[in-house]
């Protein structure tokens, strides 16, 4: 490679061509236009929108977010728009030239598919994400990523509903990461994200009470970004399907040990909001290593852990 | 008017000094400032060294813009702050020429008074450096009187910046050390007795805030009120403080606010 050739930084993530795997985090990017005071979105790989429902919702009561060491818990209960609001009134906003993944979830797998069939006739919408960390009503409140079998059910019957490109986020409060990855891939995904938010609890000792309206919260930030790269290798080690990297990243070498650990591309999340020009700073970051390295392919670090032969177990 | 863009920079300490108790005084010099609007707010990276990743604490606090001066390539913006917690603690160490993390300006500003309309401006606490900037545009065309309260004369904050402005002052202390011993309310329920076509602008400790509301409902005056919450972003996007409504649902207060007609605000669900 010449000193002058800019290393190539394309990905295929799950069917979805990107110029750079820096993605932004469902949730912590709003519906894009939020950021671009700050960032030019076609410096980013792309964005996976705030997750939606079919119909519009409100959030929880005060307090929704508390300080955590090296993080932040949130109980915001899925506030958006709608799918419709979405497609008629944000995306319009969205420069051409950026991807768009579209988050999905609902507290039925009816719901799911019907919310997955709509923003599948959007030409805007470059793939789905499921958002499987939700409460599945049926299941008393469980989420869905947390029981095999529901979360079969729930990817089957997204994978019916959508025609496009479809990633599946999982939730990381499981014990076995791999078995989820294994579902996803048995059930036709085309990807998987992981990890979405760690649960967690705060609480005021002065007033015996929990910090959060919510009580629980979802716990966010650097603070989980050893359990989510763990995560990731093993369940990079359990699938051939490609995999999102999420949970604390906030500089490039943060995003590159989770390209290392076998993720195809990374999301950025609760980084946004310390600081909203951060996922085109990673980018950045991102190609001063591969010039330093003399790599030439972005994808040549993918799952490029080298673990010494004696601590392999 | 319309409220200028916000950036996101890396701001330059020029002065960061005690001004007694645990009242301090930020000057930075921010380049690329296009101004801002009366109660706006920045988001403020605790800590000095704002180009290294910092993770603890993680999240940016958010502070008024007192008031700000073209400087340079941009304006040196002011911040009066209180150390009141890790995160402040953390910036009362930041030396000058050190750099802090900026994002702003945020939020909506105060609507001014209309001209010949008289404008109270009722603050408490951190709350006071929200209205200075208020009260001095709103001075050109309006009557203004400033009514500050606190605890004690040393929480008070910039007194002798709104004594220069000329604008009407009382102050309001709970033990007397300045002004009348009381609330600040009282102060206001004394000045809408006597004058009754006033419009009123409260920040401050919530209590404050939602007796300011009272007291101005029960005298048929407009009231808005400058919200705080505990906020991870500052521009719409975290959904972390969301303040409820009275007409139900709820609004977030760094993007529909931090203003809010007082009738609009449901008091009882605020944290």
């Amino acid at each position: 490679m010449s000193a002058s050739q800019a290393p190539d930084t394309r990905v295929d993530l799950a069917g979805i061509p990107l110029r750079n795997p820096v993605l932004t985090a469902s949730g912590t990017f709003g519906y894009g236009s939020e950021f671009a005071p700050f960032l030019d979105l076609r410096r980013i790989g792309g964005f996976v929108a705030k997750s939606l429902t079919l119909k519009p919702r409100f959030g929880n009561p005060p307090p929704r977010i508390s300080e955590a060491p090296s993080g932040m818990l949130n109980a915001i209960s899925l506030e958006n728009v709608g799918v419709d609001a979405f497609i008629d009134e944000k995306l319009p906003m969205i420069p051409d030239g950026v991807t768009v993944i579209a988050s999905l979830f609902e507290t039925e797998i009816a719901g799911y598919a019907a919310v997955a069939e709509r923003l599948s006739e959007s030409p805007r919408i470059a793939g789905l994400e499921v958002n499987a960390s939700c409460p599945h009503v049926k299941s008393g409140g469980i989420e869905f990523g947390q029981n095999p079998k529901v979360l079969a059910e729930l990817v089957r019957s997204v994978r019916r509903a959508a025609s496009g490109p479809l990633l599946v986020k999982l939730s990381p409060n499981v014990t076995d990461i791999g078995e989820m990855a294994r579902v996803c891939e048995a059930e036709g995904a085309d990807g998987i994200s992981l990890i979405n938010a760690v649960q967690g609890l705060e609480v005021d000792p002065e007033t015996r009470r929990p910090v959060l309206s919510n009580v629980l919260g979802g716990l966010s930030g650097p603070a989980i970004r050893p359990i989510a790269l763990r995560m990731v290798w093993q369940a990079s080690r359990a699938v051939t399907l490609p995999i999102c990297g999420i949970g604390g990243i906030v500089t490039a070498a943060d995003a590159i040990k989770f390209l290392l650990c076998g993720a195809t591309a990374v999301q950025v999340g609760t980084a946004n909001y310390l600081n909203p020009a951060v996922a085109g700073e990673i980018v950045d970051g991102i190609e001063d290593y591969l010039k330093r390295h003399g790599i030439e392919r972005i994808s040549d670090l993918v799952g490029a852990l080298e673990i010494p032969p004696d601590r392999r177990s | 008017m319309v409220d200028p863009a916000p950036i996101r920079t890396d701001a330059v300490v020029v002065e960061n000094r005690s001004e007694g108790g645990t009242n301090r005084r930020l000057r930075l010099q921010v380049d690329g400032w296009c101004g801002f609007g009366p109660g706006q707010f920045v988001m403020l990276s605790p800590g000095s060294r704002a180009d290294v990743a910092r993770s603890d604490p993680l999240l940016p606090r958010p502070m008024a813009v007192y008031r700000a001066a073209p400087a340079g390539a941009g304006a040196v913006v002011e911040i009066l702050y209180k150390v009141s917690g890790r995160g402040t603690g953390l910036l009362a160490d930041v030396l000058p020429g050190q750099r802090v993390a900026l994002v702003g300006p945020l939020g909506r500003s105060f609507d001014l008074p209309e001209s010949g309309e008289r404008a109270i401006l009722v603050a408490g606490g951190t709350g006071i450096a929200s209205v200075y900037e208020l009260a001095a545009r709103a001075r050109v065309n309006t009557e203004v009187s400033v009514l500050l309260g606190a605890r004690s004369s040393d929480d008070l904050m910039g007194v002798e910046d709104f004594e220069s402005l000329g604008v009407d002052l009382r102050l309001a202390t709970e033990d007397g050390s300045a002004g009348e011993r009381g609330l600040v309310t009282a102060l206001l329920e004394a000045e809408l007795a006597e004058d009754g076509t006033a419009r009123v602008y409260a920040c401050g400790p919530t209590p404050m805030m939602r007796r300011c509301a009272e007291i101005s409902a029960e005298r048929g005056r407009p009231c808005v009120v400058s919200l705080e919450n505990n906020m991870a972003c500052g521009f719409g996007v975290c959904l972390g403080c969301a303040a409820p409504l009275s007409t139900g649902g709820y609004a977030l207060v760094c993007r529909d606010g931090p203003m809010f007609a007082a009738e609009h605000v449901a008091w009882e669900g605020l944290p």
